[in-house]
């Protein structure tokens, strides 16, 4: 384990059940993130995106192996804890953008803080630093329902960034938007990349192929990272 | 509150699924409002019944022969009178009067107007007739209902009674007794002393029974033992015997009731049960997100908790008020027959409002409990849902 | 069926301790499950199943601890009002003591409560620690408060349905009073060496707490319930009635004393159950509980105050003691 090292995954296994069927799903995994780092995950469709990210984050427990996150194995973690974790340490962005499409901007953003046990005030003010940092700010008190697309995946940046978490993990973020709001994705990713957060992006979009701050591309097929393409930290 | 961004999430949740809740504080409005009217009713209906038996004498002598009540020779009160700590010692005479069509009957009350009555409601009520005036000739004091139903049977200045000798016995009516008497007084006719005992044929040694009190508490048991042991035949029967035994009725109704509602309470249960199971897919991501998000179970927990008892609370005071409403305000239109029907002469009383802790606290005991019971399972299957539900 | 069964009151509490106790067996069971097939260490579905139900047979507790103790304030009352169909009794002394049950389902309600508390604090602390340090002593310990809880239903309907509303009772005055002239008080105390127990013991638990002696902190706050209990009947209850001779746990229940035995009793019990609650923990697991043992000292002070000052105002509006 490098000492710079912040999540760290060691002959990681999951496979699912359904009746008789075993279907393993991720195999053999190692692999290890660096502080600062911003890696892209591609494969097909099927090939176990979405299942290590949860992994990742805490969401979902491996059938076997370790995932280490700043030296602390998360996978036997109780829920109080789990979910401790992943309220300080995962931004999570979802391919859905998964908002509350009842609530407004702000009140969406506000939910990662209300088990933290914050004034309303401290909630505010990180809510409305947050949604800043997005560049989302101009429609905070609009329903999320009522958003484009791209508004409602700035709302979703804001929310995974208002407890300001080491780690952010995407799933297929630019699944579900055009071009442009793909691009603009892209270029709030690199902010934050500067700020020094550690980035998982999930995908099969090309435009990441691209990506000038990424650096590492790993391959995923069927289960099992196949190699990896460094660029080298920038 | 509003310095919680808990309870501004908890409001915004409640308000989202209004609909699913208005369902259920719409099945427990009914099922509290019918629990409570019945425990308002009677309630008021025992209150006003221990006013009532306050009124009554302490002590009533009667004989037994054969198991059967027959008449108190009137020498009896002579040996009472000498008994220290009595007094009011009075004799009664009374006994049901059928009418004519054998279905309703009045129960005819002698007193002697001289003596100072034992029973204080008939006291006061005596206070108020010109004695003078009653007692000149064969007239009668009559409760509400006696009232009502000469009135509707066309009789409405007095009544002719046949005795059982055969003969005939015409007494006018003087007065109607006020209304407040009407729970026990409804079907009451008061007459003089003798007029009874002509009425029902008796001979003038012969009274039905013997009351007095005994205003020492302490003294109770002691007059008691001392009384009973003046003749073989001869049984006293004290106020707290009668306030037991109304007791003993008020809460065998209540109390079958209750067990009626039992069966509601099954029957909302299940509903309940069946509700808060059906968690829609959309409900299940919505919690899953949660989670993914950082809340715990326990956080999930308390925020359907309060949810819970949001509704539950709302219902509770809904439902109580309502009842409140339609007792004591409206007078529990069609319910107050259940309770006071199988009265033979119709009863027009007003219900007294009555709440205390006990009614309080025993229907939010019976209706939140079952209640929460029923959620309870539901609830916590719908918090630990797994958070990588939101990644679907 | 006997009237007692079918008062309004008994029915309602009767029900949601039937109730309870059937969240209980489900609690039960489920507790054995992870007792049986508990393995923190493994990744498998079942322990992730286990360690959901863990959260079911917690908040089944957690309501169920709530009800009883609302309930507890119910069955007082309850029984409070059943003195008027109980022949002989004034207050519920009488109807407690109307057969051999009433005394120990008290006891037994007392008991649960602090056990159910102590499960609480046990679990929270669980919880906290990063790997179910606890579950093993929590899940017997839940075990015992069931069988116990299974006992206490069973004497609540035992209770109920052995009330003879036709046999006369003794009340207060002969089961507390001092009718021929025995003494009731425990090893031949008097009033006075008594109140200065009361007293002593009072400063000795607040000392032992505040100079962090956890056993003997323990042992002087077992003490002074006891010697509490005996003050309260036998010393300040009078200055209550303000009656020398009204000796009685009950009557202050009642509304002619503006129910303020459920102040003195609630602050007395509630104040020794955390205390003790925190020394089992510090004593027995090692954990600190400071605030449960601050919480406990101020309700035991209350209670003090509140006897003391009964006392006290009796004097300053007679002048004289009782
Ligand atoms: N709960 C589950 N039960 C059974 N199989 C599952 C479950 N969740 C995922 N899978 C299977 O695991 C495999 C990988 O799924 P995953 O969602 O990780 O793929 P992905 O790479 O994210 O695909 P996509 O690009 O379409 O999002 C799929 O074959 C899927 O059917
Ligand atoms: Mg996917």
């Amino acid at each position: 384990m490098t000492e710079n090292a912040i999540i760290t995954i060691e002959n990681l296994n999951k496979h699912f059940k359904s009746g008789d069927l075993l279907s393993k799903v991720l195999k053999d995994i190692n692999l290890e993130i660096e502080r600062g780092e911003c890696i892209v995950l591609k494969g097909v469709s099927g090939s176990g995106k979405t299942t290590l990210l949860s992994i990742m984050g805490g969401l979902d427990r491996p059938s076997s192996g370790k995932v280490l996150v700043e030296g602390e194995s998360i996978s036997k973690l109780p829920d109080l804890h789990i979910s401790h974790f992943r309220a300080q340490k995962i931004g999570m962005i979802f391919q859905h953008f998964n908002l509350f499409d009842h609530l407004t901007a702000t009140e969406n953003v506000m939910i990662p803080l209300i088990p933290a046990r914050l004034s309303m005030d401290e909630v505010d003010q990180k809510v409305h630093s947050s949604l800043k940092l997005a560049n989302i700010s101009h429609k905070a008190e609009s329903t999320a329902g009522r958003l484009s697309g791209g508004e409602k995946q700035r709302v979703a940046i804001a929310r995974a960034l208002v407890s300001d978490p080491a780690i952010i993990l995407c799933d297929e973020p630019t699944a579900n938007l055009d071009r442009d709001n793909s691009l603009k994705f892209i270029e709030i990713l690199g902010q934050l990349h500067e700020m020094g957060k550690t980035i998982v992006v999930a995908t099969h979009d090309p435009l990441f192929d691209t990506l000038s701050f990424a650096n590492r591309v790993v391959p995923m097929e069927d289960g099992s990272l196949v190699g990896s393409i460094s660029k080298g930290l920038q | 509150m509003r310095n919680s961004p808990f309870f501004h999430f908890l409001t915004l949740e409640f308000f989202k699924e209004r609909k699913k809740h208005m369902g259920v504080i719409a099945i427990s409005l009914v099922i509290l409002f019918l629990l409570s009217s019945v425990l308002f009713i009677s309630s008021s209906i025992r209150y006003s019944l221990e006013q009532t038996l306050d009124q009554e004498p302490d002590f009533v002598v009667q004989r037994i022969q054969g198991g059967e009540r027959v008449s108190v020779p009137t020498e009896w009160m002579d040996r009472l009178l000498e008994i220290h700590g009595i007094s009011s010692v009075t004799a009664r005479v009374y006994g049901r009067y059928f009418f004519k069509s054998k279905e309703k009957s009045f129960l005819i009350v002698g007193v002697d107007f001289m003596d100072e009555q034992s029973h204080k409601a008939l006291r006061t009520i005596m206070d108020e007739v010109d004695l003078r005036e009653f007692l000149k000739g064969d007239n009668m004091l009559v409760g509400g209902g006696v009232s009502h139903y000469l009135k509707s049977h066309f009789y409405p200045k007095g009544y002719t009674f046949l005795t059982p000798k055969g003969a005939f016995k015409k007494v006018h009516l003087f007065k109607v007794l006020p209304r407040e008497s009407n729970l026990i007084a409804n079907d009451m006719i008061i007459v003089p002393i003798e007029l009874a005992q002509e009425i029902f044929g008796m001979n003038e040694e012969e009274v039905s029974d013997i009351t007095f009190n005994v205003p020492n508490d302490d003294e109770w048991a002691n007059v008691e033992d001392k009384i009973s042991s003046f003749h073989y035949d001869l049984r006293v029967i004290t106020k707290n015997d009668i306030k037991k035994a109304y007791e003993n009725l008020y809460n065998y109704k209540g109390g079958i009731f209750l067990i009626l509602f039992l069966i509601t309470i099954v029957t909302f249960v299940l509903i309940l049960y069946q509700r808060y199971s059906m968690v829609y897919s959309s409900e299940r991501r919505h919690i899953g997100l949660l989670r993914a998000l950082g809340w715990s179970i326990n956080d999930v927990l308390k925020l359907k908790f309060f949810e819970t008892m949001m509704v539950v609370i709302v219902a509770y005071i809904l439902g109580v008020g309502l009842a409140y409403l339609y007792v004591f305000v409206l007078g529990a239109p069609l319910l107050r027959e259940i309770f006071l029907g199988g009265a033979n002469l119709h009863n027009v009383i007003t219900l007294v409002p009555v709440l205390n802790f006990g009614i309080l606290s025993s229907i939010f005991l019976i209706y939140a409990v079952p209640f929460v019971s029923a959620v309870l399972i539901p609830v916590w299957k719908i918090a630990v849902t797994d958070p990588k539900e939101a990644m679907l | 069926m006997s009237e007692i069964l079918l008062s309004n009151q008994v029915i309602v509490y009767l029900l949601s301790e039937s109730i309870l106790f059937g969240l209980l067996l489900i609690a039960f069971i489920i507790t054995l499950e992870i007792l049986i097939k508990w393995d923190f260490g493994s990744y498998s579905e079942q322990q992730f199943r286990l360690e959901r139900r863990a959260y079911l047979v917690m908040t089944i507790l957690l309501f169920v601890f709530v009800v009883k103790f609302l309930l507890l304030i119910y069955f007082v009352f309850a029984i409070d009002s059943l003195s008027l169909l109980v022949p002989g009794a004034m207050c519920a002394a009488g109807v407690i003591s109307a057969n051999d049950y009433g005394m120990l389902l008290l006891l037994l309600k007392l008991l649960i409560l602090f056990f159910l508390l102590l499960w609480m604090a046990i679990n929270r602390y669980d919880l906290q620690a990063k790997n179910y340090p606890l579950f093993r002593i929590k899940s017997w310990l839940f075990v015992s408060i069931f069988l116990v809880i299974a006992i206490e239903t069973g004497v609540d309907f035992a209770y109920f349905g052995h009330i003879d509303t036709l046999e006369p009772v003794n009340c207060c005055s002969t089961l507390y009073g001092q009718l021929e002239g025995a003494n009731p008080l425990p090893f031949g105390l008097n009033t006075m060496i008594l109140l200065i127990l009361f007293y002593l013991l009072y400063v000795a638990v607040m000392a032992s707490a505040l100079s962090s002696q956890r056993v003997s902190f323990m042992v002087a706050l077992l003490l002074f319930v006891f010697i509490a209990y005996y003050s309260v009947v036998y010393f300040f209850g009078t200055y209550i009635y303000e009656l020398p001779t009204h000796n009685c746990p009950f009557c202050m229940l009642q509304k002619e004393y503006y129910y303020v035995g459920y102040l003195v009793w609630g602050a007395l019990f509630v104040g020794t159950y955390l205390g003790l609650i925190s020394s089992v923990m510090e004593i027995g697991l090692k954990v600190e509980r400071n605030r449960e043992r601050m919480v406990a000292l101020a309700l035991l002070s209350i209670f003090v105050l509140l006897c003391t000052g009964f006392v006290a105002i009796y004097y300053l509006r007679n002048g004289v003691f009782l």
